[in-house]
């Protein structure tokens, strides 16, 4: 095992204790040369951690969310807002966990939910509006940027995953509906048709149709007699905040086993075969 | 870890640069993206005109051919390429010097980025297209211009660099060989399973689910499977742990004239 | 399968050439088959709609017996009839193939016959206004609302891409990793940096619970998105003048001819003429019968007529209160052009269809029928 004081006696220049005058470079004992590559392994991780979670993160959206998060009459106030933040809080945990056990890096929840956000976009131009010619009034998606950002500020501030999840993971469900409702509130103004009341975005969804979605596949509010009124999505966003925390902390901690360094024992045969010369077990 | 490499004398004489090789990477990179466009505009071309009928004549011509041709090409075009990785591979990987290993370290995180740019164009790009194709058409066959893009040429092209990395991590980096990355294994065999898991959705469109719904617990397996990305992780801890140990060799000189 | 749940027909195209904004009416009318198969779910949930390559047309308005038809319908009845109407506008320039539909939740669409229709004109000029009840004119459904919701995501990703490149413009991964092991956290996460973290929150709270009042004051009076489903009564029964039953049915694979010994019964006032046969979309005519020539709207899809029509043992009119054996024969290729013939591979061998008969003034009298197939594999023999 090599120890971190041998690296040291390697590659750090001997320098005066104390924070004054230190950078993180310099800390990590990294020359310049050593620093340039690791600056050229930096964009190199950057250039792979965008897409890989623009697919991953996005398949997982569409897969689960799905139609809640596709299409603008799917936005109701009972469903929407509470699995659409359910479901898009677990790729952001498990970034942040990597980002920040691994490297203290407060951003990994921003970076899930920014991808996401542009990932999603470029789908709606490029499958939904150039190739079947959806407008885009139709795809509106969400976004958890600001929830996103939430978490990551209170990481920062509260250093701490479990504090995280309990105040964070409340505060993504809870804040999903009113951050999308700023974008989202010209589609629920009324209009009349054929004689019924109906919200623009039930208008968008039924003028613009997809064959293969008829109206009663939306799995929306039907309302009780017992919904209480206008505040049912504050509800519904009181409710979200409850699940993300367990949420957070689940995918927290599916980040952190996924950031282990394992290495299985490989067979003595395979390792021969791959060009290992066999040799004494140490 | 057990390291044989702090044990041998480094070749660190103006050890400055690494003569690492972008070229076959940003090729890759360049070459995919055209390739993705490609498909693209094929299916803009053809989706509507000549793919919404399964059974018909000028389906078979337009997708049906592409789906014959594609499937040997990129399955093939795979094996070649881990063939190849293999039968080039260090015969006594062991002895490599810490500024080849290093090297290898670089080059196995390009693989990775290329493997996580095909991620993006099938998880994302074409996963989407699939969504969108299917809540406009009706659902006839396992075939549909979506399908034969996504699930026909996508998969089996981020099986070339998935796999592509795992062989050559293999073959070029001792402790990849010495043992198996846990981690690269999840990410690399989740989102293989992808593939037969195609079954598992096929069987559930055809008697349990017939309506779309994006949602709907039948499409979970990919879910799961996508998840594994998130192991990736593991393998860039692997690599920073490694270069914790490699670095200081390598870029010995720098340091003490420093 | 589909031969045993929804008959379409009377199915007309008001246009078949239109300009882009320019309306046209889909109507007809469909029987709910009463011998309704065990593998699709029964029309328990039903909206009508429409089968498109894409949204290349818009949906104005639709209506199921008069009633609206923009949500959907509980409780279609088995056996019995209804008619559709539907409103569409061309929207996107070229050829579209389009198709009445009865969706059934549990089974999904079930499409009727499609016809081409030619839209012309620049699809960029197309253009969707509505009036809100709250007096808003709305220019285009297709784009109003969009500013304000790309708006707010670009806000967001403003915000996003400060956050990360604060901390993207800083040494990684490497560097970051080894000083954590060193326990130097300090150096990692600042003061300074908490304090900035501290302000972002702050922003981004302003932004959601400020956004959000400042909607709730410009849109005060928003609704929910519409749910729940409506009712509506079948077509009348029209009395049961002519009673079909099916001895015994035959496809004959090589031949593409479904050969039906059938004992038809008037139970009517006027003698009964058999003038079509129709399932599934396609329809097969009597041909020497001109109230069943007159009976196919000139929109009707030709491909989905049978050139060859259909042959009977007899063809003089059935007396009222007469009961009369007659084999009908309908061949024709497009059984299988149009996958009809999946009876060969289904799991539940029968088939079903309308029979309709015409009184000698051209009264159209229509016959439910079904029963089981047996396909014939005449090289077999």
């Amino acid at each position: 095992m090599t120890s971190i004081t041998d690296i040291d006696a390697v590659a750090i220049p001997k320098r005066k204790a104390g924070p004054k005058g230190e950078t993180v470079i310099s800390v990590s004992g990294l020359t310049p040369g050593a620093a340039r590559y690791s600056r050229m392994f930096d964009f190199l991780v950057v250039a792979a951690v965008v897409p890989l979670f623009a697919g991953a993160f996005h398949l997982h959206v569409m897969l689960t969310v799905g139609d809640w998060d596709m299409y603008v009459d799917w936005k109701d106030r009972q469903y929407w807002p509470l699995v659409t933040p359910i479901s898009m809080i677990m790729f952001p945990a498990a970034l942040q966990a990597i980002f920040w056990v691994n490297f203290r890096l407060p951003i990994g929840a921003t970076v899930g939910a920014t991808v996401l956000l542009i990932t999603t976009w470029l789908g709606r131009y490029a499958n939904w509006w150039i190739w079947t010619g959806f407008p885009f009034t139709e795809g509106v998606p969400s976004q958890v940027i600001a929830g996103a950002l939430l978490m990551d500020m209170a990481l920062i501030v509260l250093r701490n995953s479990l504090f995280t999840s309990i105040f964070a993971g409340f505060a993504f469900g809870f804040v999903f509906w009113p951050s999308n409702y700023s974008a989202l509130a010209p589609f629920y103004l009324p209009v009349e048709h054929q004689g019924m009341v109906a919200s623009l975005a039930d208008m968008i969804g039924y003028t613009f149709p997809r064959s293969n979605m008829p109206e009663y596949l939306r799995i929306i509010e039907r309302g009780t007699l017992r919904t209480f009124g206008s505040s049912v999505s504050w509800v519904s966003a009181a409710f979200a905040g409850f699940i993300c925390i367990f949420m957070h902390q689940l995918w927290w901690q599916l980040g952190r086993f996924a950031s282990q360094t394992t290495f299985l024992k490989n067979g003595d045969v395979v390792k021969s075969f791959m060009g290992m010369k066999s040799r004494p077990a140490s | 870890m057990s390291d044989a490499a702090l044990d041998r004398t480094p070749n660190v004489t103006g050890t400055k640069t690494l003569s690492i090789n972008y070229g076959l990477f940003a090729f890759a990179i360049v070459a995919l993206t055209i390739l993705y466009i490609c498909a693209r505009l094929y299916q803009q071309a053809f989706g509507f005109s000549m793919g919404l009928d399964a059974s018909s004549p000028e389906f078979g011509e337009y997708w049906m051919t592409l789906f014959r041709i594609e499937l040997p090409v990129l399955y093939g075009a795979g094996a070649l390429c881990w063939t190849y990785l293999f039968l080039t591979r260090d015969k006594n990987i062991e002895a490599i010097t810490p500024e080849v290993e290093l090297r290898s370290y670089f080059y196995l995180t390009m693989w990775l980025v290329v493997y996580s740019f095909c991620i993006f164009w099938t998880g994302s790009f074409f996963a989407d297209g699939d969504g969108v194709w299917h809540q406009t058409t009706l659902r006839d066959t396992p075939f549909t211009p979506s399908h034969i893009i996504l699930f026909y040429a996508t998969i089996p092209i981020y099986l070339f660099f998935g796999v592509g990395s795992f062989v050559y991590a293999m073959t070029r980096i001792p402790a990849f060989c010495r043992g198996i990355s846990l981690m690269h294994v999840f990410a690399v065999v989740g989102p293989f399973l992808i593939l037969p898991n195609l079954g598992f959705n096929e069987w559930g469109h055809a008697y349990w689910l017939t309506e779309e719904i994006f949602s709907h617990p039948l499409h979970w397996g990919f879910v799961v499977l996508g998840w594994c990305a998130l192991a990736l992780a593991g393998v860039l801890m692997q690599i920073v742990g490694r270069f914790r140990e490699l670095v200081p060799i390598v870029f010995k000189q720098e340091a003490a004239s420093a | 399968m589909r031969t045993r749940t929804v008959q379409f027909y009377d199915v007309h195209f008001s246009k078949t050439d239109v300009k882009v904004n320019e309306r046209f009416e889909l109507t007809g009318k469909f029987r709910l088959m009463e011998d309704w198969p065990d593998a699709v779910t029964p029309p328990d949930i039903v909206f009508v709609s429409s089968v498109s390559p894409g949204p290349t047309i818009a949906r104005v308005e639709t209506y199921l017996n008069g009633e609206p038809a923009r949500q959907s319908f509980a409780k279609l009845e088995l056996g019995r009839d209804y008619d559709f109407r539907m409103v569409l506008e061309g929207r996107t320039s070229g050829s579209s193939h389009i198709h009445p539909s009865i969706s059934i939740k549990g089974s999904g669409p079930l499409v009727g016959p499609g016809q081409w229709i030619n839209i012309s004109g620049d699809a960029h000029s197309f253009a969707f206004p509505i009036k809100t009840m709250t007096g808003l004119q709305i220019d285009d459904l297709q784009t109003f609302g969009l500013t304000n919701a790309i708006g707010w995501h670009v806000a967001w990703l403003a915000v996003a891409a400060a956050w990360l490149l604060f901390w993207l413009v800083r040494p990684l991964f490497l560097p970051r990793w080894l000083v954590l092991q060193k326990g130097r956290e300090d150096l990692l996460v600042s003061l300074r940096d908490t304090g900035v973290g501290i302000i972002v929150a702050a922003i981004v709270l302003v932004m959601v619970f400020g956004g959000y009042v400042r909607a709730n004051q410009e849109y005060p009076y928003n609704v929910p998105l519409q749910s729940g489903l409506n009712k509506v009564a079948p077509r009348p029964a029209s009395p049961a003048d002519a009673e079909v039953k099916v001895i015994s049915a035959t496809y004959d694979v090589p031949g593409r001819s479904m050969r039906l010994a059938t004992r038809i019964t008037n139970k009517g006032s006027e003698p009964l003429s058999i003038g079509e046969l129709t399932t599934a979309n396609i329809r097969f005519l009597n041909q020497g019968l001109p109230a069943a020539i007159a009976n196919v709207d000139p929109t009707y899809p030709r491909d989905l007529v049978a050139r060859t029509g259909l042959e009977l043992s007899s063809d003089t009119p059935i007396n009222p209160g007469e009961t009369r054996e007659v084999l009908v024969e309908a061949t024709d290729a497009v059984w299988e052009l149009e996958r009809l013939v999946s009876f060969l591979t289904d799991v539940d061998s029968k088939f079903g269809g309308l029979l309709l008969l015409y009184t000698p003034n051209g009264k159209r009298v229509i016959a439910e029928m079904g029963g089981p197939i047996v396909p014939v594999f005449t090289e077999l023999k």
